[in-house]
């Protein structure tokens, strides 16, 4: 074990001593309560390299740090010993417009790179609501998606190439800065989602899309979530300008402070695409509501909406935040099935993608809603993660599906080959990886 | 080159009879040599294919090959431009045309389940009942299959907007090379774990045998519109291609054909383009009727501004296809210009097409090649096919260095050596101009992982020095194969 006063000399050698927090401030690097001997922010990838060579060779535990808004996902880190924060490496490599690609640091935020692409009529396709903090390189390890997921997909589809140092610090390369490219395998599926297991993400290169001409919100009401879905899968049949499509239940609703009654399922619709196509995409949606006796609300300031929105499922809110996946077809039911679970959850999902967040403010008894809504997940046959829950219940609770067989083994083989001496995030991925 | 011999092993033979059936396992020279080729200009002999009807035969013949230690080659249709199912090592040859059904359609879900010997376009029409597609076209749809598809991350004049087949796949049935049966992925997003269903997309049949496939698709638009600008120089035609980007439309398609694609056309289908015109652009937009019409409007008065001598619209579906019909017959009109053609695939940022472009005219010149250019504009994705006569002493080793030469050109204006059509065999050796030695290192442990050794598709992907059965030119039979309209 390397006592903690060279670990610190070490890494001021490879960052300079300004790219090394002070010991006592090292308690902003905590996860899950867990705080680091040290932690580092290198200004160069060659750094990065160097501190991850550094700490294979003495077997250091390094989590990657990015903004800090998603380290609430994953299990409890069975050793820590370094934070390597990307927070230096926040500027944007190349953009070129007329490409619809840019590639830009890892530790850029995504509202700063989305201000940065804005003047030249173009965004990532991704929303977050913790932009203003999150990083790009944190996004891709969580595998982040938000609402627009419906027209854009995620963060696999757009990401084109990355550069990552492995836990044994060699700078690597995968994919490119092309749009179409099949040379090799593609690593970037790999490392995207993979929770800083497998390597740190020091630069990324996306597929960008244009700013929509026009916008709008309406939002439906319904007193089913099983109309509302209906009325969801109606609107993606017709091909209609739909950004996002969002589904409340009547706690997330109210929650939202969303102007309708009390016992309603709300149906967020964020319109996006050229003008004439957004206006005869709202009025469709309009006489469809009529016609199927769902109620429209009155929607004023559609950003105000998404700000709120936004904050009704938000992790520190929440004492247990929960994602579950199912088939779009089963949404309603599983609704239904947490619903039934108790203790009032906030739920919002996105009814053409198949994924849903609920959030409890508060529980009682945590283990037993944490079965319930595992049972309830099982039940429609997908799959559920625990974001948020208390910190004791990290200790005893694996707060990914359960893995067994041949398909684990493989992701086991994988971790194996890119972190050699398990020293990346180690114990925090899906089987404890 | 290097000839292998082609060593009958009777005790394989009998094992993999014993598992598929006699009459499903072919080991006669006659029978072999249809299995040698793809629609490239390497060959390889198998010492034994294989024709399973299911996925525990496909994993019953993997499992004998590694006893008798030899390798495994998946092979769909034959349509692959890069040697991916040549057996460069011999070897038992795995042929999916029996596992090519349909499995489960789920209109609700948008998704299906294939085997891997579906035919790509079988699945759209399949599914056309529910106002759906899938929607990765690779222009050998007819023929070509969903495991070649997933194998090489097939893409396609509609890729530009819709993604590429990885975008598409939301779960995989595999083989492992120990021959045991695995689901990656399922149909729910964002199942648990690392991704390895997009690490075997684009992995050329080297990490495992694809046994079943689950699919994404698609409601069909519900308006499409194409046109087509007649430009006097290609350079035109290009710069147009990054002004639409650049404006923010990312149409369906946007395709493009230069001088002597034109030429053969014309000549063949009759598209009635101008004879002295230097590029034609194929722009194709989709989605709702209001926002075809207004892009449309936008495209057109793009193309005018940048000297566009001509413009056509096609609404109607009869229409569209008289202007498709160019396009879709360029590959095989380009017969007429010369007795082989050689197609390679290279990636560029779309703002450095122009330039691009006249490097290769130049190289070509250089090296006393014709070239026709028919490519995937929009995503610059480019496709020079080096015009030769293979029976002229020497033409095709010249048109290998001078395909060597064009690919250097995409990697240095920042592209990429194949944005569609794979490493294969023949590119290999190119891999390490755009990959460090590290960069393949990292990629070779995922080989390691899988356990996959030489056991899947060896020779392949990675640069080596050693060579893969006779340099021969196939690839018209191939072509054909890929139907009279087959287009790249
Ligand atoms: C005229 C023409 C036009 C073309 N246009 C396009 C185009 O627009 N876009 C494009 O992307 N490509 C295009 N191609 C290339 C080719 O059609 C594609 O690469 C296609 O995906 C190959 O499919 P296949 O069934 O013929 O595969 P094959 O050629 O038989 O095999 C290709 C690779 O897939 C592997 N493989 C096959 N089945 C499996 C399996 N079940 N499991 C694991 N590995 C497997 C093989 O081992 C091999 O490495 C074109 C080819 C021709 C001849």
């Amino acid at each position: 074990m390397v006592k903690q006063t060279s670990l610190i000399s070490r890494l001021q050698s490879i960052a300079g001593a300004d790219g090394v927090t002070p010991a006592a401030k090292l308690s902003a690097f905590a996860v899950d309560g867990l705080t680091p001997q040290a932690a580092v922010a290198p200004s160069t990838y060659e750094q990065v390299a160097e501190v991850m060579s550094y700490a294979h060779a003495e077997e250091l535990a390094v989590i990657p740090w990015g903004g800090g808004s998603h380290m609430h996902i994953g299990n409890l880190p069975s050793r820590y010993d370094i934070a390597l924060s990307l927070s230096r490496l926040d500027q944007i490599v190349e953009h070129e417009p007329a490409d619809l690609t840019v590639t830009c640091q890892a530790g850029i935020t995504l509202a700063a790179l989305q201000r940065r692409l804005r003047p030249d009529g173009q965004l990532v396709p991704l929303d977050s609501a913790s932009a203003e903090r999150a990083t790009i390189g944190g996004l891709l390890a969580v595998n982040a998606s938000g609402a627009s997921r419906h027209a854009h997909g995620a963060l696999r589809d757009f990401t084109i190439g990355l550069r990552v140092v492995t836990g044994d610090g060699r700078l690597t390369r995968a994919g490119g800065r092309v749009v179409k490219n099949v040379a090799g395998y593609d690593l970037c599926k790999l490392y995207v989602g993979s929770l800083g297991t497998l390597g740190v993400i020091v630069e990324a290169t996306f597929k960008l899309a244009p700013l929509p001409r026009a916008q709008r919100t309406a939002i439906t009401t319904f007193d089913s979530a099983a109309r509302a879905c209906a009325f969801a899968a109606e609107l993606q049949r017709r091909g209609l300008s739909l950004r996002s499509l969002q589904l409340l239940n009547p706690a997330a609703a109210s929650g939202a402070d969303l102007p309708v009654s009390v016992r309603s399922f709300a149906l967020v619709l964020a319109l996006a695409g050229t003008p004439q196509a957004v206006e005869r995409s709202h009025r469709e949606i309009i006489d469809l509501a009529r016609e199927s006796a769902a109620g429209m609300a009155p929607v004023d300031g559609a950003d105000k909406l998404e700000d709120s929105l936004r904050q009704s499922a938000s992790p520190d809110a929440s004492a247990l935040l929960c994602k579950a996946t199912a088939l779009p077809s089963r949404l309603p039911a599983l609704i239904e099935a947490f619903e039934a679970v108790g203790g009032s959850p906030s739920v919002i999902a996105l009814p053409t993608v198949g994924i849903l967040h609920a959030s409890w403010p508060t529980v009682d008894d945590v283990e037993d809603t944490v079965r319930g809504v595992r049972d309830a997940t099982a039940g429609v046959g997908g799959s559920l993660v625990i974001e948020v829950c208390p910190r004791d219940l990290k200790r005893s609770l694996d707060v990914f599906p359960d893995v067994s067989g041949p398909s684990f083994d493989l992701m086991r083989r994988v971790k194996r080959e890119f972190d050699p001496a398990g020293i990346l995030s180690p114990g925090r991925f899906l089987g404890r990886l | 080159m290097l000839d292998f011999q082609v060593v009958t092993n009777p005790a394989l033979i009998r094992d993999l009879r014993r598992a598929v059936g006699a009459k499903w396992v072919l080991d006669a020279p006659e029978d072999l040599i249809v299995y040698e080729y793809d629609a490239t200009i390497e060959r390889g002999m198998p010492e034994a294919v294989v024709l399973p009807d299911s996925d525990e035969q496909v994993a019953a013949a993997v499992r004998i090959a590694r006893r008798h230690n030899v390798p495994v080659t998946a092979r769909g249709a034959g349509t692959g431009l890069s040697g991916g199912a040549i057996p460069c090592d011999g070897g038992v040859v795995i042929a999916t045309s029996r596992m090519n059904r349909i499995l489960e359609v789920d209109p609700e879900n948008r998704l299906a389940v294939v085997e891997p010997g579906v035919i790509n376009l079988d699945v759209s029409e399949a599914v056309a009942p529910y106002g759906l597609y899938y929607a990765p076209d690779p222009s050998s749809q007819k023929a070509c299959t969903m495991g070649g598809n997933v194998a090489e991350n097939a893409g396609g004049p509609h890729c530009l907007r819709y993604g590429t087949t990885t975008n598409h796949v939301l779960g995989l049935q595999i083989v492992t090379p120990e021959g045991d049966l695995l689901w990656l992925g399922d149909k729910t997003p964002d199942p648990p774990g690392y991704d390895l269903t997009g690490l075997v997309v684009g992995s050329e049949g080297t990490l495992c045998i694809v046994t079943k496939i689950i699919v994404r698709l698609l409601d069909r638009p519900q308006s499409t519109v194409t046109l087509l600008a007649i430009f006097d120089e290609v350079d035109q035609a290009s710069r147009a291609v990054s002004a639409i980007i650049g404006q923010g439309i990312v149409p369906a398609a946007l395709e493009m054909m230069d001088r002597n694609t034109m030429r053969a056309v014309e000549e063949a289908v009759h598209a009635g383009y101008p004879p002295d015109a230097g590029a034609v652009l194929l722009i194709e937009v989709d989605g709702l009727e209001e926002e075809t019409r207004e892009q449309a409007d936008s495209v057109r008065a793009l193309c005018d501004e940048l000297g566009a001598r001509e413009l056509r619209i096609g609404f109607s579906l009869e229409d569209r296809e008289r202007l498709w019909a160019g396009r879709k017959g360029a590959l095989g009109a380009l017969g007429r210009l010369a007795p082989s053609y050689y197609i390679l695939d290279g990636v560029v940022p779309r703002t450095k097409l122009p330039a691009v472009l006249r490097g290769v005219y130049e190289a070509c010149d250089r090296f006393g090649f014709q070239v026709a250019n028919v490519f995937h504009a929009g995503d610059g994705n480019l496709h020079p096919n080096i015009l030769f006569d293979e029976r002229v002493p020497g033409a095709t080793q010249r048109v290998l260095d001078l395909g060597a030469v064009i690919m250097r050109l995409c990697v240095d204006a920042g592209g990429t050596i194949t944005g569609e059509h794979g490493v294969g065999y023949e590119k290999r050796n190119y891999m390490s101009w755009i990959f460090s030695e590290d960069d393949l290192e990292v990629m070779g442990r995922v080989k390691l992982a899988f356990g996959t050794g030489g056991a899947f598709n060896p020779g392949k992907v990675f640069p080596s020095s050693k060579g893969c059965g006779e340099v021969s030119s196939r690839m018209k039979g191939a072509i054909a194969k890929a139907g009279p309209d087959a287009y790249v």
